[in-house]
């Protein structure tokens, strides 16, 4: 991060941590914990230096998060902001073991695949994804999923999709029991079709 | 000793002894970046944390023209407290900010604001990317979908202070991604 057109604030003797600081912003704190603060900051310019980081930082990962770039899991709440920002959600969901036919057009903001599975009595879960002939080229570990749920949303980046030439790749859901043994959740084949120019 | 070295407290006995032009002004500019802060935490939205440092300061300024401040080592206990009552009144409508806008308006200065510190967009989504899943959910859960800790650890199936645990955890790494002490 970088500042411009301000003096260096003074070093603090009893500096916020960061995360705190994150947590006021957020308005987590508790009242006594939320007056400790708010005294400090009218009395410290360094640790108003640092708010100003974490703020920057909040506002960050709000772009990055809207532009569609970052492969994650996401929530029914992030389709739901992402549409009431009006970004244009293009959503696939291919059932367990069967394949869809997907393609972006320029116009979308962000690219969703919604694969059904059980993920009842899972401890862990990790996303794979294989190439079209099933090898695997890497994985998301450990994916936060909650056990009643009967999906998992993930967000692929659009950035890539709409770069890559037309393709086809399988994501694997894989849980681990007790015993630290793999079991197959469920396989979704994408048939990417390129359709934008270029 | 230059004015930007005084103390609160020597800053308040110096505006509260008579017209001194030089101290107030060191006061706004010690103090309107602060309570601009306080103003964008409580009020959300960048208009109204200006609008508010101005009321505070004249509020303030006021109070120690009249020597009103027992404890001048206490100015920014006592600002705070003035932020408090400012944002109430600013959500009832008050209109205490046109009366003081007319009293004092012409006296108040434009201070320069500390610029907020600009991001490498690039490295932030590379750092994002470095983060462990629940870590990279847990961050843009809260900070983009503005979910709560309790929705969070729903969505995850775990307790609220754990959720707390991870976004610590996410925002120290994160920093130290971007290359900024914790």
């Amino acid at each position: 991060m970088s500042r411009e057109n301000d003096r260096q604030p003074p070093v603090c003797a009893s500096p916020i941590d960061a995360a705190v600081l994150a947590d006021y912003w957020l308005a987590t704190l508790e009242g006594a914990d939320e007056e400790a603060v708010e005294e400090h900051l009218l009395a410290c310019d360094g640790c108003g230096a640092r708010l100003r980081e974490v703020i920057a930082l909040a506002d960050g990962i709000r772009n990055v998060a809207r532009e569609g770039s970052l492969r994650m899991i996401v929530s029914d709440e992030f389709l739901k902001q992402a549409a009431d920002e009006g970004l244009r959600v293009c959503q696939y969901a291919p059932p367990a073991g069967g394949s869809v036919e997907c393609t972006v057009t320029a116009d979308d903001d962000l690219l969703i695949g919604r694969l059904a599975a059980d993920l009842s009595g899972a401890k862990r879960v990790d996303l794979c994804f294989c190439d079209e002939a099933g090898v695997e080229q890497f994985r998301l570990p450990d994916i936060p999923v909650h056990s009643g749920a009967s999906s998992v949303v993930y967000q692929e980046s659009i950035t890539l999709l709409k770069a890559a030439p037309s393709t086809k790749f399988i994501a694997r859901l894989v849980a681990f029991d007790e015993s630290s043994r793999e079991r197959l959740l469920g396989e979704y084949t994408f048939n990417h079709t390129r359709t934008l120019p270029g | 000793m230059l004015i930007v070295d005084l103390s609160d407290a020597e800053l308040v006995g110096r505006i509260g002894s008579g017209s001194n032009r030089d101290a107030e002004a060191e006061l706004y500019r010690r103090m309107a970046p602060r309570v601009r802060l306080y103003g964008l935490r409580h009020l959300r939205n960048e208009q109204a944390a200006d609008d508010l440092a101005q009321q505070v300061l004249l509020t303030t300024l006021e109070a120690l023209r009249a020597d009103r401040l027992r404890e001048p080592e206490k100015l920014a206990s006592f600002v705070l407290g003035t932020c408090r009552m400012t944002v109430l009144n600013l959500r009832r409508g008050d209109q205490r900010k046109e009366r003081l806008l007319a009293q004092f308006g012409a006296d108040i200065r434009t201070s320069v604001q500390p610029a907020m510190p600009r991001l490498d967009h690039e490295k932030l989504a590379r750092c994002l990317t470095n983060l462990k899943e629940r870590e990279r959910s847990v961050v843009v859960m809260t900070f983009y979908d503005e979910q709560t800790g309790a929705d969070v650890a729903r969505f995850l199936g775990v307790s609220q202070a754990n959720v707390r645990v991870i976004r610590h955890r996410a925002i120290h790494q994160l920093r130290k991604c971007m290359g900024v002490a914790a």
